[in-house]
């Protein structure tokens, strides 16, 4: 692991070293091939978080998850058409520089300033969530796993600039791939004998973790075909493009040709490669119904409780979980058994069994939870996160357990170094060269990049840190993303596809939704991704209706 | 946006000679996952 993760920072560095100027540091001279350029993309997207997150998500609620991404493809499709020959043809270097072009200054500068508080504050969430995952599991400091993730990222990101980024990206997926296929294979090596790989899909089936799509509409249901569909599809849209750290992923490549064609690879591939990862998280799952796993996948939390005023109820609960996975194992033999697989009403009746007996395993962890919030105020009870690495860390063989933590470091690592890229560029083109510093050489801004790398970055690391003594801040995280997120898609989505908007009823209408959004998070109930919906709708609007009454400066 | 902007020229896909072929072929890879998607489903549960 450590072996790997400084070869990641030696390399990046060593082979970029000798970046020339600003147009070489920010888009690699464009010069990327598509292969490159749709890697990059998925190593940006893939943080660690994910790689954790996903197999656990399968663990606990299904497969359903994978139709979050059925409007990726199509969002790489409208961008291909639209956004990227757009970007290219005006040869841009971050996508507000766009916004100036197509409405006037005040919108590039909105628009930046709102992806640099959003992103700022992102990087620092990208390095400190699976600090805390890993630092919890394996014992490591969190500060220091923290400093030492970040300063790495860092110091191969300032030197070469996104040339470094595209060309770890590729390392990294790699490791990431391999990673998540060795993982996939040992499952079968250490499930029972006697279970196949046929009675252990048989099994995650009947117990309703092979959910991959569902139809039914329901607006309550985070994850249906029709919420991935619609909602995934103008998620991705804003993520892939107007976020600079994806799009400055695809204006890195020789031309328009590759830009569409890592977008649309990426397209194909990744909707499969989420099956997969989910894949796993549900046979990770069969594994547990054969070895018993524990009441509460945090062992820190689960440690404290044991040393604490409620040890006896938490044991108490534990023994009637472990008694409870007795039965249960005899069931899925019986399940398993010639006979019942082949009479119906013998296998509903197990089924029923089984589901009476997940019924009251999920009373028991339940309980347990509200015994571990009892002890703890502070706890998050949320386990998920760390299913899937309690797995790699207590039964895979040693030098495979190395593999996947350099793959999961390598996840933490491609994502934080594109948004510190992108940060970065942002930073230099549209404020420090546009506003502050227009006529300075071109080693003036080079340095003035890395710089502003190393800068955000220091600032990154300074929030993780910060976020390890005020937990709640996560939460806050995610609210300020989708906060913001609404009001930049709004703003992009008019300026793609419309003509005769101006630049004054776009950045009225776009101050209004933002207002709107942090109204409704201050005063009143709506669940935050709604914001998202709030703040881009609200843009679209509001720029028709204020369109004809504003004085119109010329677009150009 | 950069001054000396360069040509670029939107060249025809490296494989199947059309691009909106290839729009054709993720949007069909779409389909085709979501129908075995839904197969997968059924089947196993």
């Amino acid at each position: 692991m450590c072996g790997f993760t400084g070869f990641i920072v030696f390399y990046g560095a060593w082979k970029t070293r000798n970046t020339k100027n600003v147009d070489e540091y920010l888009r690699t001279g464009k010069s990327s091939s598509w292969w490159v350029v749709a890697l990059s993309i998925m190593a940006t997207q893939a943080s660690a978080i994910t790689f954790l997150s996903t197999p656990g998500q399968a663990y606990v609620d299904g497969m359903r998850f994978v139709q979050f991404y059925l409007g990726l493809p199509i969002a790489m499709i409208i961008l291909s058409i639209t956004a990227v020959p757009i970007y290219s043809k005006l040869n841009v270097y971050t996508a507000y520089e766009y916004l100036e072009i197509r409405f006037d200054l005040k919108n590039r500068v909105l628009g930046s300033i709102l992806f640099l508080t959003q992103r700022g504050l992102a990087a620092g969430l990208t390095i400190y969530a699976p600090a805390l995952i890993l630092s919890v599991i394996l014992g490591w400091s969190l500060n220091l796993t923290i400093i030492i993730t970040g300063s790495l990222v860092i110091i191969y990101t300032a030197i070469g600039g996104t040339n470094a980024v595209n060309k770890t990206h590729i390392l990294q997926m790699a490791i990431i791939t391999i990673g998540m296929f060795a993982s996939f294979f040992m499952i079968y090596f250490l499930l029972p004998k006697d279970i196949s790989v046929i009675d252990a899909a048989f099994i995650a089936g009947k117990l309703g973790k092979l959910n991959a799509i569902d139809f039914s509409f329901n607006l309550n249901d985070r994850y249906t075909f029709w919420s991935g569909i619609i909602g995934g599809t103008f998620l991705m849209l804003s993520y892939f493009g107007t976020d600079q750290s994806q799009v400055a992923r695809y204006l890195a490549a020789k031309n328009i040709t590759q830009s569409r064609m890592g977008l649309l690879v990426n397209g194909i591939v990744k909707i499969p490669m989420q099956f997969i990862i989910l894949f796993i998280g549900a046979m990770v799952f069969v594994f547990f119904q054969f070895v018993t796993p524990p009441l509460f996948f945090n062992p820190v939390e689960t440690e404290k409780v044991k040393n604490g005023l409620y040890s006896n109820e938490y044991s108490r609960l534990e023994n009637e979980f472990e008694l409870l996975q007795d039965q249960k194992r005899k069931k899925l033999r019986e399940m398993l058994d010639g006979s019942a697989r082949n009479s119906l009403s013998s296998s509903e009746d197990i089924k029923n069994q089984l589901n009476k007996i997940a019924k009251r395993e999920q009373e028991i962890k339940t309980s347990a939870k509200g015994i571990i919030k009892i002890n703890n105020s502070e706890a998050d009870t949320n386990d998920t996160n760390y299913v899937f690495i309690t797995y790699i860390v207590n039964y895979l063989p040693i030098g495979l357990i190395g593999l996947l933590l350099a793959a999961i470091l390598a996840a933490s690592m491609s994502s934080t170094s594109a948004e510190l890229n992108s940060l970065a560029s942002t930073s230099l083109v549209d404020i420090y060269k546009r506003m502050i510093n227009k006529n300075a050489d071109d080693m003036h801004y080079l340095i003035f990049s890395k710089l502003a790398t190393i800068g955000w970055g220091i600032y990154a690391i300074a929030f993780a840190l910060l976020a390890s003594e005020l937990g709640s801040l996560i939460e806050a995280v995610n609210i300020l993303g989708s906060l913001f997120y609404g009001t930049i898609l709004g703003i992009f989505l008019v300026a793609f596809y419309t003509k005769k908007l101006s630049g004054n009823s776009v950045f009225i209408s776009a101050i209004v939704a933002e207002a709107l959004v942090i109204y409704s998070f201050f005063f009143t109930s709506i669940p935050f991704l709604w914001y998202n919906v709030i703040g881009c709708v609200i843009v679209i609007v509001l720029s028709f209706i204020l369109n004809p009454i504003l004085p119109k400066k010329e677009n150009r | 946006m950069d001054e000396n902007s360069q040509n670029i020229t939107d060249d025809k896909p490296p494989f199947l000679g059309s691009w909106n072929k290839i729009y054709l072929l993720v949007f069909g890879e779409l389909v085709v996952l979501i129908v075995l998607f839904y197969l997968f489903t059924k089947v196993l549960s």
